[in-house]
C-alpha cells in the first residue's frame, strides 16, 4: 500500500522519445521487393539451377596437381605482386594520411587536396588500373603492384586519417605544447598512437591484395591468375581446381599468419 | 621585473560565451602562483592563453618581455612547458620517449622525426626521471604505470624543456590525496629550486593554501582576489566560489567549512 503511494506521487516521466526503427525498416523491406520486381530477380531459376550447378561444380571433383611447383611459383609471383603493391600503399597512405586529418594538416586547403586524393585513388577500380598500366609498362608483375598500391593506398590513407583523427585531442595538444612542429606531433602523438589498429588495418589490405592479385592476371597482370584463365578457357576443370585451391590455401595461411601477428603485438 | 604579463585579456569562444573579461596581471619570476575558483570560472583558458593554445580575443600575453603571437609561438612554446590534468602522454610510448618529446623544439626534425636524439638529450632526459623519481621505470610503457607515476612523467617531460615557466592546469584533479601530495610537493621544490615559475590551476582550497605564494581567485571570467594564502578569509572565499544564480548558498557554506 504504502509503496503504491510512493509510485504514485514521483514525478511522471516525460513522455517516451519516438522510435522511429519500424518505420525504416517497413522503408528499406518495401525499397529491397521494389528491386527484386523491377530487375525480374526470379527466385525459381535459382531452384530449378541448382541441380545444373551441383554437375558443374562435379567437374572440379579430381584436382590434378602433377604441375604443383609450377603453380607453386606463380602463387609467389602472385604474393610478391601483392606484397609490394601493400608496401607502395603503405608509403603513400604514411606520407598523405595525416594531410587529411583536420587538426593535423597544416592548412584547411592541404587537408581537403589530401582527402579528394585519397577518395580518387579508392574510387579507380583496380582492375581498370591493371589494364592501363599492362598497357603503359607492358605484361608482368610489376603493372599489378601499382595499380593495387595505387587503389589500396586510397583506402589504407583514409583508414589511417580516421584513426589519426580519434587520437586523444588532449595529446596532440600536449605534443604541440612543448614547441614541436606539425611534422613531430604527427610522429610523436599521432603514430604511436594508432600503430596497433594500423598494423590491421595493413593487414587487412595485404590480404585483400592477395586475393585480388590472384585476379589480376586476367588482364595480363601476370602471376596465378593468368595460369587460371588459362585453364579455365581450355576448358580444363582438373587443373583448375588444383589452382583454386592453391590460392585457397594461400589466402587461408595469410589469414592465420595475420591474426597470429596482430596477437603478438597487441 | 615579472616573467609573466597579462594585459586586459579578453577571450571569447566562437559561440559567444566570454571565458575571460577584460584580465590584467603580472606574474613575478620565480614564483608560485596558484588560481582558484569554481569550474567554468575561466582558469583554464587563462593557462590555455599562456602557452599560445588559445589565441587572446583582446589584449596581449608577454613572456620575458616577449609577446606571445604567431610568429614567435613555436618559440616561446619551448620555454613555456605544460602540464595536464589527464597527463596527456603518448601510452605506447617509453618513460624516456615521452621524456623526450620535451626536447623536440629544439632539434631539427630529420633526427627527430625518426626517433634519433643526440646524447645530450638523453643525458636531460636522464636527469629528468632521476628528479621525479622514476629512473627505474625508464623503459616501461607509460601506460602500465599508475596515475601519480604518469604525471611525474608528464613534469619530466616539461622539466626537459628547460623552461622558465611551467604551467600545470589541474595537475592532481584525477590523483588520490597522496599522489596529489607527492605531486604539489614536486612543483613546489621545482620552483625553489630551479628557480622556475609555476603557475597551478587548482580548486582544491587546502592545496593552495599550503603551497602557494600567492593565490589568484576566478569567477566568471574576472580576477575576484589576488593576495598571499594568509589573506584567504572565508568571505573572499564566499566571492570566489559563489554562483550567480543562487542568492543563500547552502552548499557553498558547507563546502567552505571543511574547506
Amino acid at each position: 500500500m504504502n509503496e503504491t503511494t510512493k509510485t504514485q506521487s514521483a514525478a511522471a516521466l516525460p513522455p517516451r522519445p519516438r522510435n522511429l526503427f519500424p518505420v525504416w525498416l517497413a522503408a528499406i523491406l518495401a525499397v529491397l521487393w521494389l528491386i527484386v520486381r523491377d530487375l525480374e530477380i526470379s527466385f525459381e531459376t535459382l531452384a530449378y539451377g541448382v541441380a545444373d550447378m551441383g554437375e558443374y561444380f562435379s567437374r572440379y571433383g579430381q584436382p590434378d596437381f602433377s604441375n604443383l611447383s609450377r603453380y607453386l611459383e606463380l602463387m609467389g609471383v602472385t604474393l610478391a605482386t601483392a606484397l609490394w603493391g601493400t608496401v607502395f600503399a603503405l608509403v603513400v597512405a604514411f606520407f598523405l594520411a595525416p594531410l587529411a586529418v583536420r587538426n593535423l594538416a597544416p592548412h584547411p586547403l592541404t587537408y581537403r587536396m589530401a582527402r579528394e586524393m585519397l577518395n580518387f585513388m579508392r574510387a579507380m577500380p583496380d582492375l581498370l588500373l591493371a589494364l592501363i598500366f599492362v598497357t603503359a609498362l607492358g605484361l608482368g608483375p610489376l603493372p599489378g603492384a601499382l595499380a593495387l598500391g595505387l587503389h589500396t593506398a586510397g583506402f589504407l590513407g583514409k583508414f589511417f586519417a580516421e584513426s589519426l583523427e580519434r587520437v586523444d585531442h588532449g595529446v596532440v595538444e600536449a605534443v604541440r605544447a612543448t614547441g614541436a612542429t606539425n611534422t613531430q606531433v604527427v610522429m610523436y602523438a599521432g603514430w604511436p598512437s594508432i600503430l596497433r589498429e594500423a598494423l590491421g588495418f595493413t593487414l587487412y589490405i595485404l590480404d585483400r591484395n592477395v586475393r585480388m592479385a590472384s585476379v589480376l592476371g586476367l588482364v595480363g597482370a601476370g602471376g596465378i591468375g593468368l595460369a587460371l584463365h588459362d585453364t579455365l578457357r581450355l576448358f580444363d576443370y582438373r587443373q583448375s581446381a588444383a589452382l583454386i585451391i592453391v590460392i585457397l590455401a594461400t589466402i587461408l595461411i595469410i589469414d592465420y599468419a595475420s591474426a597470429w601477428l596482430r596477437r603478438r603485438l597487441g | 621585473m615579472s616573467t609573466i604579463s597579462i594585459e586586459s585579456v579578453t577571450k571569447r569562444f566562437p559561440n559567444g560565451f566570454e571565458a575571460l573579461k577584460g584580465i590584467s596581471t603580472d606574474i613575478a619570476a620565480g614564483s608560485f602562483t596558484v588560481i582558484l575558483g569554481p569550474s567554468g570560472a575561466g582558469k583554464s583558458t587563462l593557462l590555455r592563453l599562456l602557452n599560445g593554445l588559445e589565441t587572446p580575443s583582446d589584449g596581449s600575453v608577454t613572456i620575458d618581455g616577449e609577446t606571445l603571437e604567431k610568429a614567435t609561438l613555436r618559440k616561446m612554446r619551448s620555454s613555456v612547458a605544460m602540464v595536464f590534468q589527464q597527463f596527456n602522454l603518448v601510452e605506447r610510448l617509453s618513460v624516456v620517449t615521452n621524456v623526450l618529446t620535451g626536447r623536440l623544439a629544439h632539434r631539427s626534425w630529420v633526427g627527430s622525426v625518426f626517433y634519433l636524439f643526440r646524447n645530450e638529450d638523453m643525458d636531460i632526459a636522464q636527469e629528468t626521471l632521476a628528479r621525479v623519481g622514476l629512473t627505474d621505470k625508464a623503459w616501461s610503457r607509460v601506460d602500465k604505470l599508475s596515475g601519480g607515476q604518469q604525471q611525474r612523467v608528464g613534469i619530466a617531460r616539461a622539466l626537459a624543456q628547460r623552461p622558465k615557466v611551467i604551467l600545470a592546469d589541474e595537475p592532481v584533479a584525477s590523483l588520490d590525496p597522496v599522489a596529489s601530495e607527492e605531486i604539489m610537493g614536486l612543483l613546489r621544490e621545482i620552483c625553489d629550486r630551479d628557480g622556475i615559475t609555476v603557475v597551478v590551476n587548482l580548486h582544491q582550497v587546502d592545496l593552495a593554501r599550503r603551497f602557494a605564494d600567492r593565490i589568484i581567485g576566478m569567477n566568471s571570467g574576472k580576477i575576484v582576489f589576488d593576495g598571499s594564502p594568509k589573506h584567504m578569509t572565508q568571505s573572499v572565499m564566499r566571492t570566489i566560489y559563489q554562483r550567480e544564480d543562487i542568492e543563500d548558498d547552502n552548499s557553498l557554506d558547507l563546502a567552505l567549512a571543511y574547506a
